[in-house]
Formats: structure tokens, sequence, C-alpha cells
């Protein structure tokens, strides 16, 4: 399968380590990735709180270049750039005038955005493109015993009617669907669907890590082993940010935050170290023997 | 006709007894709503059961519960709809809403969050001088665009599950700062400025929402309170240029700026221009206080000196560029509200 | 004890329009609701607010379609009044932020409304009493150093001087139970209409007469009682309104055989007729064997001729409604609806100041009958009603009241025997009657049977048998609750007494009116009958039950005529 694939920045930034994993992981799923290199950021739903016109036309010039690509279907690998994304596209989408006037700012590089592409975030993908029984099926070293908490960004699963999540598509629990497939276990915490706080890292500090802090406590309170998340913008407030949450909410906490593809790498036999784990802040290796826990007594056949 | 078991969190305030479970049967059409089972079990089998009602028709605003954990009014969700979302074995589970204490059932003090909090927006007209002997000559559009704030129904819904509400209970939150737009957006309101600064200096303002989303889903009336509070800061921040304390004004042009240079975010400048520059005397603590995280960031290869200096990608971003000029030198850039324009025909299987 | 120039009973428009007129006035103000303000049944009032203030528009001839709407009931020296003020007020509320809606050139825009000769109406969207209660709201929050708020308050009674004055009110605060005693100069009833006792209604929960019960049993007349106002489109599923602003937008009415059949009974308004002609109409067809849905009993309103844009501006909360109570897409097919209960025409008589029969005792909106609506109300009017009369009382209130020494306090056993009634309201266990959950059910049922649009003797002897017996069941019905906070049940108990009250009143002047005027329709007695009837009813409370008498009809340019839309 390929896909028009956008990182997104933080992918690339702070959080090398998941377009990393990405890269590492699209192969053993079939995926072949057409990386955007020349899309810019999606705006973070800052950029539109600045100017909706700036967001959409930045976002449509993404979609215009996935277009071009020949590919229907753009893959993106964060909650943020889901929603975002999908917030402009379904002004662009909605309006046929508002697109006009919003392609014609693109015109000059010559690009036209024509409602062609699908943009889906890698959970989306694994769940609706690829299918859990195919991803079952390629897993090398199932997750048994390992107790992960999903943690989904709150750009990825509201507004639901937007991100269309309904009966049949039951998108706020695809991660869920995923740990499941391959071999971990579920961990329900109070922190699932809500936010990690970094939104307002800059504006108000300790509003910002108490909820990062309150997750990630409540997940240890529900005897998790790790979280595992589609946004790297949570994980650079769960990880990166941790020491000081720790901080703010007083307690200790030393729990390891993944991200999407990393956990779809263990499971399909990556290495660790592959996978850029030993990037995180808190070093999963701290809490998670991954020679116990994760291999569960069945050696990864690519190891 | 069908049963269904309504599962209602009740406290009896004089019982001196904990919130308790209580499970109801109720026969009723499956697309009555969850306020006529509440009303079913209270008139056939237990009359105390608390809950505030009037309208039944979504309008009054007094039944906001939360339905499976979710915050609904009860008028408006069919019973046959919550089954469906029900994370107790089919159980339709029906809660007081979050963030306001409860007084008795499903009743909750709007009084001590809610309406104190609307109060602190300053919620009435502030005309300019005098009024004209006539109406006001205001447009059509602003009239349409403030109705959708006025359709707020100050149910509480949005403050039951305000996400930033619950770790910052100073909080405005989102039915308070909707109201606001309702005046910000009045071309009548003579006192835009004064308000907006009001709410961007206030640590617990515009600039305390964490973008969770929990509003936009939470309103039964379309409001989208989140969209207001970006709006409040969009007027604040381009059209009053208003450079708050809370580093709110920074950061939006920060982040503009930051994609405007390099395309792609980033993230090692963002942080110091957010705060006013790395030199800025607001930056020194901050950066000071993120050294640990930085040093960790570093040892971890996370972050590395070459990329906190340039960025590796700016040179592949030219277009990008002189598209931000382009747009951002526009004297009114464009805004679609889709609450008002509503949708072109759907075509079906439309990509998304 | 609170003391107060003005207390004001109810917080809707009527209520909050009296309290800030009297706060403007310079009196000390308290307004009392047993529901937060804003979440009064105002808020149903989808559609509009008349005024004849655009220039080509006259007052006369608002006054004339309301005269005639009443189907000469109506007293036409109040219709004057609320018509010639209809305009200031509206420029009032609009300078005070309501977001009016405004035509291309940015001036108010208005729309057309049902037996009106003009397009009259100004609205905002369809959520126009909504943003005028919410408006209010804010006001009264602006004023909060001249206005006592008292909200989720119980009024239980209406105290009354040795010489029946009423001088305050005696209430229970909802939140903790306690019982406590308001003095006023003057106490305005803005409680509004009792639409409960029917079964359905498109009223609130919290419409269940109190004020006009209150005011009967502190001696007042009421008047009109036997108008009640059938409105044509209601959800066929549940009652809820589908606003006349619909077919003001151009929407039509269709029967089973797709016939657009207002051309049979109205032909020059069609949908646009009053609504007793249009409410008629459907019932015929659907009794006529022309009805849609399951068993025939309901018409289509066919929305889906108006432009999408224009549903989406001006009737939203339609599209929510159908959406949402009716599973069905408004913008795309027809939605079934029928007549269904809406208004009591009748109320409080008072005069043009809202001043009742009990001196220091005001009453002013649906709780009260001027009378402004006679034997039908216009769509649109309800609104003006509230906030005209509302107004005038405030005005009125705090002017009687400058001056004026504050009335004694009433001893402190008149709040104990009051407790002491709910103690043994509360003492009553199942085993000393019916619930009252149950005797509501059946009053409702048995008033939209009997006391509908058409009515007749044998069903009105019968529905009145119904009640009294249901008044007697009432005194030894028992509730669950036995807590003091937020006892809904025990307010649920007094309510039906205040419903039962109301419900008498109707079918006995029902019963009375041998003739068809207005909402009353009465099979047995088909025609008006001007020579016997084109008088009030008013019905005063005696302890052998209601007493009838009758008022005359003010008529000042308006002499009665054939009714035609």
């Amino acid at each position: 399968m390929k896909v028009a694939y956008w990182p997104g920045c933080v992918s690339r930034g702070f959080t090398p380590e998941l377009h990393g994993s990405m890269e590492k992981v699209a192969p053993l799923l079939d995926i072949e990735l057409i990386e955007l290199d020349r899309a810019s950021c999606c705006g973070a739903g800052v950029i539109s709180e600045h100017s909706q016109e700036l967001a959409d036309t930045l976002n449509a010039r993404t979609f215009a270049l996935a277009e071009q690509t020949g590919e229907a279907l753009m893959m993106n690998i964060c909650s943020t750039c889901q929603g975002s994304m999908t917030e402009c596209q379904e002004r662009l989408d909605a309006n046929g005038e508002y697109r006009m006037a919003i392609n014609d700012n693109l015109r000059e590089e010559g690009l036209t955005y024509d409602r062609a592409v699908t943009n889906k975030n890698l959970a989306w993908v694994l769940v609706e493109e690829i299918g859990l029984d195919e991803l079952r099926s390629r897993v090398k070293r199932p997750l048994s015993g390992l107790k992960v908490g999903p943690f989904y960004g709150c750009y990825i699963v509201r507004p639901r009617e937007r991100l269309g999540i309904d009966e049949e598509r039951p998108r706020h629990t695809y991660l869920h669907q995923i740990i499941e497939a391959l071999g971990g276990t579920v961990i329900d915490y109070a922190g699932v669907y809500k936010c990690c706080g970094f939104p307002i890292i800059t504006m108000n500090k300790e509003a910002s890590l108490k909820q990062a802090g309150r997750h990630l406590g409540d997940a240890l309170d529900a005897d998790a082993d790790c979280l595992v998340t589609p946004c790297p913008l949570c994980h650079l407030n769960l990880d990166l940010q941790q020491p000081l949450a720790e901080k703010v909410v007083g307690r200790e906490l030393n729990l390891p935050v993944l991200h999407l593809p990393q956990l779809l790498g263990l499971a399909l036999g990556l290495e660790p170290k592959d996978l850029g784990l030993q990037r995180h802040v808190v070093k999963p290796t701290s809490v998670i023997d991954w020679t116990q826990a994760v291999v569960a007594g069945a050696p990864a056949e690519a190891a | 006709m069908a049963a269904f078991t309504l599962k209602i969190r009740r406290f009896l305030p004089e019982s001196g007894d904990a919130p308790f479970w209580q499970e109801f049967d109720v026969d009723l059409d499956g697309h009555r709503s969850v306020l006529e089972g509440i009303l079913s079990a209270k008139a056939r089998e237990d009359g105390s059961i608390g809950i505030r009602c009037s309208c039944r028709a979504a309008i009054c605003g007094s039944c906001g519960v939360r339905i499976n954990g979710r915050p609904r009014l009860a008028c408006n969700t069919h019973l046959d709809e919550a089954v469906k979302d029900s994370p107790d074995g089919g159980k339709i589970v029906v809660e007081p809403m979050g963030n306001m204490p409860v007084i008795k059932d499903l009743i909750v003090d709007m009084d001590a969050v809610h309406w104190k909090k609307v109060r602190r927006v300053t919620p009435w007209l502030l005309p300019e001088g005098p009024p004209p002997e006539r109406e006001y000559i205001v447009s059509h559009e602003a009239m349409v665009d403030v109705t959708q704030t006025m359709a707020c129904i100050q149910c509480g819904a949005c403050v039951s599950d305000c996400l930033s509400m619950e770790v910052d209970p100073l909080f405005i939150g989102p039915a308070a700062l909707a109201k606001a737009y309702r005046f910000v957006g009045d071309p009548r309101d003579g006192g835009h400025y004064e308000r907006l600064k009001d709410l961007a200096e206030d640590p617990a303002g515009i600039y305390d929402c964490t973008h969770c989303f929990n509003c936009i889903d939470a309103c039964p009336k379309g409001v989208a309170p989140m969209s207001q509070i970006m709006r409040l800061r969009r007027i604040a921040g381009r059209d009053h240029e208003i450079e708050d304390r809370n580093n709110g004004y920074r950061h939006e042009h920060a982040f503009v700026d930051n994609i405007e240079r390099n395309g792609l975010l980033h993230e090692a400048d963002l942080l110091p221009d957010s705060y006013g520059g790395k030199m800025h005397p607001r930056a020194v603590p901050e950066l000071i206080e993120s050294l640990p995280v930085v040093a960790k960031g570093l040892a971890r290869g996370k972050i590395t000196p070459r990329k906190a200096l340039t960025h590796p990608h700016r040179k592949d971003f030219k277009d990008v560029r002189k598209l931000v000029k382009r747009v951002e030198s526009k004297d009114e850039p464009l805004e679609l509200n889709l609450y008002i324009v509503g949708y072109d025909e759907v075509e079906e299987g439309s990509a998304r | 004890m609170p003391s107060h120039d003005v207390l004001i009973i109810g917080a809707g428009l009527a209520g909050q329009r009296a309290a800030l007129a009297a706060a403007e006035a310079g009196a000390t103000v308290a307004v009392m609701s047993k529901v937060h303000p804003v979440r009064s049944h105002s808020n149903a009032a989808a559609g509009g607010i008349n005024a004849a203030l655009n220039p080509e528009d006259s007052w006369e001839s608002h006054a004339y379609d309301t005269v005639k709407g009443s189907d000469f009931l109506g007293d036409q020296d109040a219709i004057e009044i609320m018509c010639r003020e209809a305009p200031e007020e509206i420029l009032w509320l609009e300078h005070r932020g309501v977001t009016f809606h405004r035509d291309e050139t940015g001036h108010l825009g208005t729309r057309a409304f049902g037996g009106a000769s003009a397009a009259r109406t100004y609205y905002v969207a369809d959520i126009t009493g909504q943003a005028l209660l919410h408006v209010l709201y804010e006001q009264l929050m602006r004023f909060h150093a001249q206005i006592d708020r008292y909200e989720e308050w119980f009024v239980t009674s209406l105290v009354q001087g040795g010489d029946g004055e009423c001088t305050g009110a005696v209430a229970r605060n909802i939140r903790d139970g306690s019982m406590e005693t308001f003095t006023a100069k003057g106490t305005i009833l803005a409680s509004g209409g009792a639409g409960q006792a029917f079964q359905p209604t498109t009223n609130a929960l919290i419409c269940t007469g109190d004020g006009i019960a209150q005011a009967y049993r502190a001696g007042a007349r009421l008047m009109d009682m036997e108008m009640i106002q059938y409105h044509p489109t209601t959800l066929l599923e549940n009652g809820f309104l589908i606003t006349e602003g619909a077919r003001g937008e151009g929407a039509q009415l269709f029967n089973k055989d797709g016939e657009r059949f207002m051309e049979r009974y109205a032909p020059n308004k069609m949908e646009l007729a009053s609504r007793d002609v249009v409410s008629r109409a459907g019932q015929t067809e659907i009794n006529e064997g022309r009805g849609v849905g399951p068993d025939g009993q309901g018409i289509h309103l066919d929305v889906t001729l108006v432009p999408k844009k224009r549903i989406l501006e001006a009737l939203r909360e339609i599209v929510n409604i159908g959406r949402d109570f009716a599973g069905v897409d408004i913008t795309k097919e027809p939605i079934t609806i029928r007549p269904g209960q809406h208004y009591i025409m009748g109320g409080v008589k008072t005069d043009v100041h809202g001043l009742t029969d009990v001196p220091g005792l005001y009453a002013a909106g649906e709780v009260a009958c001027v009378s402004v609506h006679g034997g039908n109300r216009l769509g649109a009017n309800s609104l003006l009603d509230t906030l005209i009369f509302g107004r005038r009382a405030g005005e009125h209130a705090a002017g009687r009241a400058d001056g004026m020494p504050a009335p004694a306090e009433p001893p402190a056993s008149r709040v104990r025997d009051e407790e002491g009634w709910i103690a043994s309201l509360l003492q009553r266990g199942p085993e000393s009657g019916r619930r009252v959950s149950e005797i509501k059910a059946e009053l409702g049922t048995a008033m939209n049977q009997y006391c509908a649009v058409f009515r007749d003797e044998d069903g009105l002897a019968q529905c009145l048998e119904i009640v009294r017996r249901l008044q007697e069941e009432a005194k030894s019905a028992y509730v669950d609750d036995r807590g003091a906070i937020f006892n809904q049940d025990v307010l649920g108990a007094i309510e039906l007494g205040y419903m039962l009250d109301c419900a008498e009143a109707t079918v006995v002047s029902a019963l009375e009116r041998k003739e068809s005027r207005g909402a009353q329709f009465r099979t047995d007695f088909p025609e008006r009958n001007d020579d016997e009837w084109l008088k009030h009813i008013t019905v005063t409370a005696t302890p052998e039950g209601p007493e009838l008498d009758y008022a005359p009809v003010t008529i000042t340019q308006w002499q009665p005529e054939e009714r035609k839309y």
C-alpha cells in the first residue's frame, strides 16, 4: 500500500524517534511512504487562532501536494496534525466558494486542492486500511503481559462529528484495538481521552503539567507499564516534561510513554534501539524488562 | 416499547450517606429521551430522584447531566442511543455534571461555578454613548454571527467536562468565554478592547484554554465555545495586538513567525520566543527551569546542538514563506463559519 | 424577613421586565422564581415579537389584526396600548443588546406571522424568546445592586393584610427547604400559564398555573379561562412546538392526499390564518380521516419549501427538534405535526396597569388576562404582552410604593401554618391515597380530550366531574421524598393543587360559554353569538366552588364583524 506520508514537524524535531520508528515499521506492514517533504507545519491549532485563512491555506497546500503524488490516501502520525488538518479540510470541503478563494492563494505555486485526498492517522490506517487481522498476523513478538495505557490526544478524538467518529468507525477505540491486536493488555484509566496540557505549556505551565502529571499518575495507579500515544505533542508533555510534571503533582511517576510506531515495531519484532526507545526521557527499560515482559518467552524472530 | 435500565448516581445530602448507584427499569419507546426515562422512574417508583428539568425540548438548559460519562442534556438524548454508548453492559449510566458541587442526585450547584464565571465577563452590553433614536445599524452577518453564542442555553454541559477547569478551577471556562464573545462580536458593544485586554491578561482567561474540544462536543446547541475562545484570541492578538502577560500573544506570533521562517516548526526557537526571545527577562527563568529537561534531551540525543541552532529544512520552504507573507498582508483575511453558512449539498462519500 | 417595595413572582420576560422597570423607577425590587430565570418558559416563544415599527405599518393595523384575531373578545383599550407601545419596546430591547435579525441594509428585519396584515414580527432566528430572556437576565445581573434575585424559591401562598390587600408572599427556598415571608408594598405575579394541566402540551413542566391559582385563592377574579389556544403545529410524537415562524418563512401544510388543505379553510391567508382557524382546519382533516402518520393523527408540515440557507439562519431550532425528537431532517422531508395545547388566553383579570381585583396585587404575562388576546392570541403577540404589561406593572407598582409605608409583617404563625401544612403533606404514604404523578396524568388526559379544539356539553360535563374527583383525591395524594433539600416531589403536590384550580375554572367557563368564538369551538353551538356572548366570563373562588360572572368587552373603534382569513 502506498500512502502520501505526512510526518509532521515534531516527529522530525524534538521526537525524531517517531519519524524514525515509522520509517522502520512501514516496510513490515507493506506501507510505502511517499514523504511530503515540501509540506509545511499544519499550524497545530495555533495558526488558525491567528488567521484561519493562513491555516487553511497552508493545509490546502499540503493536501494539494498529497494529491500530486497520485495517492488518494494521506497518512499522518500525529493526532494534532490529524485534528487541525481535518478542521481545515472540513471548511475547504464544505464550501466551494471558500475553497476557490484558498486555492487562489496557492495558484502562484501551481498547486490546487481538489478534495481528492483522505487524511488518516496511522491508527486509522491500521484499522481501516490494513485491518486488525492482518496486523495480528504480522506480529512476531506479541506484547504478552505488557499493560499499555492508551493516550489518544484531544485532536484525534474530538469533535467526534468532524473526525468522523461513529458506530461504523469507532475511531476513539482504535488504539485500544491495536494494543490488543499486538497482544498487549489495555489499561483503562481516567486520562485516556484527556488533554496532555501541552497547548498551554507556555501560558499556564502549572495547569499544563498538572494535566500530564495526573494522567500519568492515574495510569500508574491503574497498573500500567507504559502509555502509548499517536501524538508527539502529547509525548512532549508526557515524556520530555515528565520530570517537571512530577514536581507539579508531587509524586514520582517514571512511566514510559511510547509512540504508536514504537509499540508496533516492538510487536513486529524490531529491537528497542532501532525504534529509538533509548531516546526517551523516561527510559522504557527502567520499568519494562523487554526480554521478559515483551518477549514473553517468544524471542523476536527478527532478532 | 422496550425495557431500559437507568443506573443513576444518587446523593441524598440529608442522609449522611455517600453517593450510591441505584437502578431503575423503565418501559418506554427507544426514541424517548433519557429525561423521560428518569421522569417515568420518578413518577412511578421514586419521586425523590432529583433532577432539574423544565422544557423537555433542549431550550431551557435545566437538565444537563452526564450520560455514560459524557455531558448531555437528558432531554435530547434518546434511550436507544444511550444504550449503545453504555459502558456498563447496556445500562444507561446517569451522573451529575462535573466541575460543580453536587447538591442532590443529579442537581449541581451552578451558582457556585457556572454563574459566578458568567458574571466575571461583564455579561451585558456596554453601549458606546447614548443609543440612537431608532435601532443601531449593524450588518446582517454580524447579528447572525453573534446569534451562535446567543444560542447558548447556559446548561453547563461544557463547564462539566472542561479539562482546563479540572486542573485550574479558576479558569473562566467555555460558557462564560462564549458569552464574552457574544459582546466582543457585537458591533454595538463599545468595550471590545477593555473586555479583551481583561480576558487576555487574566491568567485564567482566554489563554488558559487547553484546546481539548470537550466543550465543542458537549454543547447541545452548536455554540462551539472553544471556537469562540479562539476567535477571542484572534481578535485580541491580531486586531487589537494586546500583548498579554501570559505569553498568549507572543506564543501565537512566535509560532507564525517560526513557520514563516522555517516552514516546519522549529521547537528550539519557539519556546524562548514565546517568552519574548532567548534573552528576554521572562525567558531566562523559564529556560533555567527547563535546563534539566534540555540536558536530558541532549543526553538522549533527542535534541542535538546543530538542530537547536539552525533548522535543517529551512532552505526548502521558500514557497511557504511567500505564501505566509501573501496571506498575512491581507487587511481582512477570510473566515468561514460553518455554523452560519452550512455545508454545500454533500456528495455522498466525499473524502474525509 | 425580606422587605421590598416590589416583589415579583416569576422571572420570565414579564417578571424580569417588571423588575427592571420598577428598579428604574427607583423602587427596591425582589424577583423570585421557582427556577433560575433563564429556565423560564419564555424561552419557548420561538418565532418573534410583533410591533408596527416599520413606517409603512401602523399600530392601528396591528391593533385591528389583534382584535380580529381575538374574535372580538379582546379589550380594545388594552390592545391599543399594547400595539401603540410596541415599537418603543422593540427599540428598548434592541438598545440593550437583543441580536435582532437585520435586513441587508443593517436595519431591523421582519418575518410574516399568522393573522397579521403586514410582516411585523421582529425576531432572532427561531430563538427569539430565549434571546430576549437571556438579554433581560444580562440586565438583571447588571442591576444587581437594585434588584435582589431569589432564584429557586417556590411561592406557596400570597400574604394578605386585614383589609385583603396583598402584602407579600410566603415562599420555600428549594435548595434547603426553609420557608420565609417576603413583604412588599406591591406584588406582581408573573409566573406564567398552566399548560401542564393538559397532556400533551408545548408548555414546560414548570407551567403549572401557580400564579393564577394563588391570585384566585386570594380572591381575584379569573377571566377568559375557557380560551385555551391549541397551536396548529406541535410535534405528533410528544407535543413539542414547531414555531409558526416555519409557516411565516413559507412552510405549508398538507393532508394525506398531498392536498394543501388550508386552501379550503382560509383561501387568502392560507397557513397564516389565525391559530384557532388553522388548528381547527388541521383537526378537521384528522377527524375526517385525511390525517397522516401511523393512526392518521397527524398533518404534514413541509419546511423543505424554505431555502436551506434560510432554514439554517432562521429556523435552526426546529431543525434540531426535528432531528432530536422526531428523527426527521426537516430540510429534506416533511415533519408530522398536529394541533396541541399551547397557551392560555385567560388568567387573572387585570386593568391596563396590571392591577388585579386584590389591592397591591398585580399580574402580567400569561398569568394575567388584560385582556389583549380575547378568544385567540396572535402569534408573536405573547412576547409583546409580557414585556408591555410587565413593564407597566413594574412602573405602576413602583409609583404606588413611593411614599407608602412598608406593610405590617404578618404574624410568625403565618409561616408556621404553611410549614405545618407541608409537613403534614410529607407525612402521607401510599396508604393515604394516589400518587401525585398519577393524578396529574389523569387530569392532563381528560383536559386534552374534552377541553381541546372541539368541545361539547357532554364532554365538558364529564371533564368537570373528573376534575372535581381529582381535586378530592389530591387532598390525600402522597409523595415519596421526605427531605428538605430540593424536594421537588412536595412542590409537585402543591403544583397539582394549582393546576386543578385552573382546570376547574377553565371547564366551568367553557361549559358556560354556549357559542363558538376564537379558541372555544362548541360543536353543540357552532356559531359565534355576539348578541348573547360578546362578553367575558369571570370566575371567582368561593367556599362553595367557582362562581361565574360576566364582564363587558371594551370596544373602542372596531365593531365585531365576520372573521375571514
